[in-house]
């Protein structure tokens, strides 16, 4: 007797709660998911913090204009560490599980790389905000979309221009053996040999901790510009090292060509006094503000995190994020194909400036907005923007 | 010239260092025949604490060090109460609860100390004019003389100490020396929380130079692992030699062969080691 009167309590029970979990999953039904990728991990992990930073600003903007379609935006954001295992199986997640109506991130042009795919099969709008590798848009795949730069556009626009408006004359270029490393070390190699400037390729390891062996060729090379493509917290050794050995600043100068890993906490706690001179890539500064977007972006950020915004990602991250609102909101429905259509058909301020994807195919410029790029260099701990010229808050220091 | 005196420097450097965290899994292998895959985790557990201790209780550089390895030797010897001595006369347990060990450590560790790499402040900074023809980082240098220091206690204990010479009578053979009145459970103990205190002075003395991250542990362990299967299992002297070989090849290569491919040379090493000389440099051949 007693034993039934157990069981059925307990069924009773389960039951009740599955009801109650329906109720609450029909009342979670109010909101619209996407997804966001990012490193949350690995070497680069500090972009997923200032991808979150990004997210939660765009969030409070976006929902106080009233969400999408009349319904709260979600985020979902899957860490893919620059692994395009992870990165793969993590959007495929998104996609399966979470149910996401869109994508967007990325901070590694491997990871990206593998993720486009993924999207094309799953015919998943995918905004990729921070992955540079010329390929992401070259393949004119339908659903990718790239609210940021590509490697063509940093190397031509910034990197090129600023060496060729200081004259510099041998450049040593040191390369991460990754995707993006490569990619833009091909570029960056090419354009400078078209311009005269005698140049040489150094390759590393991403993951490897020690650069003596490759500083010292480098130092033999005598240049007077290091160019270092080397994304994450390893470049902050290659440049404490790179004093050690007495090359920067000493004998010259360095340009770190990802940009972020200056910006990071413990930046000058791990290169000390070799930080200062060093010039780096970036798209934001506090003093170039090309739209009114930029300073809303600005005064919302020390509202809420109670400092000034360092990291251009987080920025990046906020841009895109807007991109994706609007495309639903315009779009009217979440289906994939009206998404690329109004995205397709985006002209949208953002902080940066003006967004429009290129729609001819052909080339990396198929759904592809780059946005300006600055270069900036470290004085005294103060950043100053030494390039382009119309944009620069000071003069570049050699010495 | 000078490049290649460099990379000798940088070479022999690296290897001291690669030595002595080999010595821990070869003393380990050698008293207990048991393969420590944590070694690397404990390599990484070092760092943080003397991180950790550096900053936050404020303690010197060298006490922090001091500290750190100490808590890893008491901890090296809870390891093998709970863990390693149950499985005694099974090796393959061991290795696999090492191994299970060691993903646990790793995930714990982003869980506690986050994803961006930690390391203690520098004990020296600057950098040297060495021989007159390159500069060499204060740190490094500082570095190979603890690691020296330490690899010359570590013989010292094995050759002019009791303990010392019950360790190497049991690596020769563990059932003799059983029979001869040895406490083969109480040498296992400290052996292995030896082993660990060593794993431990590798991490602090490199974490300065090599800021540590959750994961770096596996490249570690692997590492060492190389270096003992080199020199000879259960051969000390094998292991400095077997660092010392692997630092140089690691060096002269990345710098005459090409840089991109740096650790790949390690195991081009062990390819041809094995090939020809399974038993290693130093290494006892098995009867």
């Amino acid at each position: 007797m007693k034993k039934t009167t157990w069981r059925k309590a307990t069924v009773l029970a389960a039951g009740a709660a599955m009801l109650l979990g329906m109720a609450g999953l029909a009342l979670a039904e109010d909101t619209i998911k996407v997804g966001v990728v990012g490193p949350r991990t690995g070497s680069a992990a500090a972009t997923g913090t200032a991808f979150d930073e990004g997210i939660a600003l765009a969030l409070e903007r976006i929902n106080a204009k009233g969400g999408v379609l009349g319904k709260k935006l979600e985020v979902v954001f899957e860490d893919t560490a620059g692994d395009p295992q992870k990165a793969a199986s993590g959007l495929e997640k998104l996609i399966t599980k979470d149910k996401v109506v869109m994508a967007m991130g990325e901070s590694h042009s491997s990871a990206a790389l593998a993720e486009i795919d993924v999207a094309d099969r799953y015919k998943l709008p995918l905004i990729i905000a921070e992955a540079w590798h010329d390929d992401i848009t070259k393949k004119n795949i339908k659903y990718v979309f790239r609210a940021g730069p590509s490697n063509s556009g940093v190397v031509d626009d910034a990197i090129l221009g600023f060496i060729k408006a200081n004259g510099f004359k041998r450049v040593a270029i040191v390369a991460e053996n990754t995707d993006w490393g490569l990619g833009i070390k091909d570029l960056a190699e090419a354009g400078l040999k078209a311009a005269g400037v005698a140049t040489e390729v150094f390759i590393t390891e991403r993951q490897s901790q020690d650069h003596y062996t490759e500083l010292n060729k480098i130092k033999n090379f005598k240049p007077d510009l290091v160019l270092a493509f080397v994304y994450g917290f390893g470049v902050h050794y290659l440049i404490a090292q790179s004093n050690e050995v007495g090359l920067v600043p000493q004998t010259a100068l360095l340009l770190e060509g990802a940009g972020p890993p200056s910006l990071w906490p413990d930046f000058w706690k791990n290169v000390g006094d070799a930080g200062n001179l060093e010039l780096f890539v970036s798209s934001m500064h506090k003093d170039v503000m090309l739209t009114p977007v930029a300073k809303e972006f600005q005064d919302a950020y020390v509202k809420k995190f109670g400092k000034e915004p360092t990291d251009y990602k987080s920025r990046s991250m906020f841009n895109t994020l807007l991109i994706a609102a609007d495309a639903i909101n315009r779009g009217g429905s979440t289906d994939p194909d009206k998404l690329v259509e109004a995205l397709e058909k985006t002209d949208l301020t953002v902080c940066s400036g003006q967004v429009k994807f290129g729609t001819e195919k052909g080339s990396y410029r198929y759904h592809q907005w780059q946005p300006p790029m600055l270069i900036i260099q470290w004085q005294d701990k103060k950043q100053v923007v030494v390039y382009p010229k119309e944009a620069a808050t000071g003069q570049l220091q050699k010495k | 010239m000078n490049d290649l005196l460099m990379y000798l420097t940088n070479g022999v450097v690296i290897g001291i260092i690669y030595a002595l965290s080999a010595l821990g899994v070869s003393l380990i292998v050698g008293i207990m025949n048991v393969v420590n895959f944590a070694h690397g985790e404990l390599y990484i557990l070092a760092g943080y604490f003397s991180a950790i201790f550096a900053s936050a209780l404020g303690l010197g550089p060298i006490p922090a060090m001091v500290v750190a390895v100490a808590a890893i030797f008491v901890l090296g010897l809870l390891m093998e109460w709970t863990l390693i001595r149950p499985t005694y006369g099974d090796d393959m347990y061991s290795l696999i609860i090492t191994f299970i060990l060691s993903i646990i450590l790793q995930n714990a560790y982003l869980f506690i100390f986050g994803p961006y790499p930690q390391k203690p402040p520098n004990w020296t900074s600057g950098a040297s004019n060495l021989f007159g023809l390159f500069f060499y980082g204060n740190q490094r240098l500082a570095c190979l003389g603890v690691a020296v220091g330490v690899i010359a206690g570590f013989f010292l204990l094995l050759h002019k100490t009791w303990f010392g010479r019950v360790v190497r009578a049991v690596s020769m053979d563990r059932e003799v020396a059983s029979m001869l009145g040895v406490n083969p459970v109480r040498v296992n103990l400290l052996a292995f929380g030896l082993g660990c205190a060593l794993a431990g002075a590798a991490g602090v003395i490199l974490t300065p130079i090599f800021p540590v991250t959750p994961t770096v542990g596996v490249g570690v362990s692997l590492t060492a692992f190389v270096v003992v299967v080199l020199g000879g299992m259960g051969s000390f002297s094998g292991c400095v030699v077997g660092g010392l070989i692997l630092g140089l090849v690691e060096n002269l290569g990345s710098a005459y062969l090409d840089s991109g491919y740096k650790h790949m040379f390690g195991f081009v090493i062990l390819i041809l080691v094995l090939f020809f000389r399974p038993a290693g440099l130093f290494g006892q051949k098995q009867l």
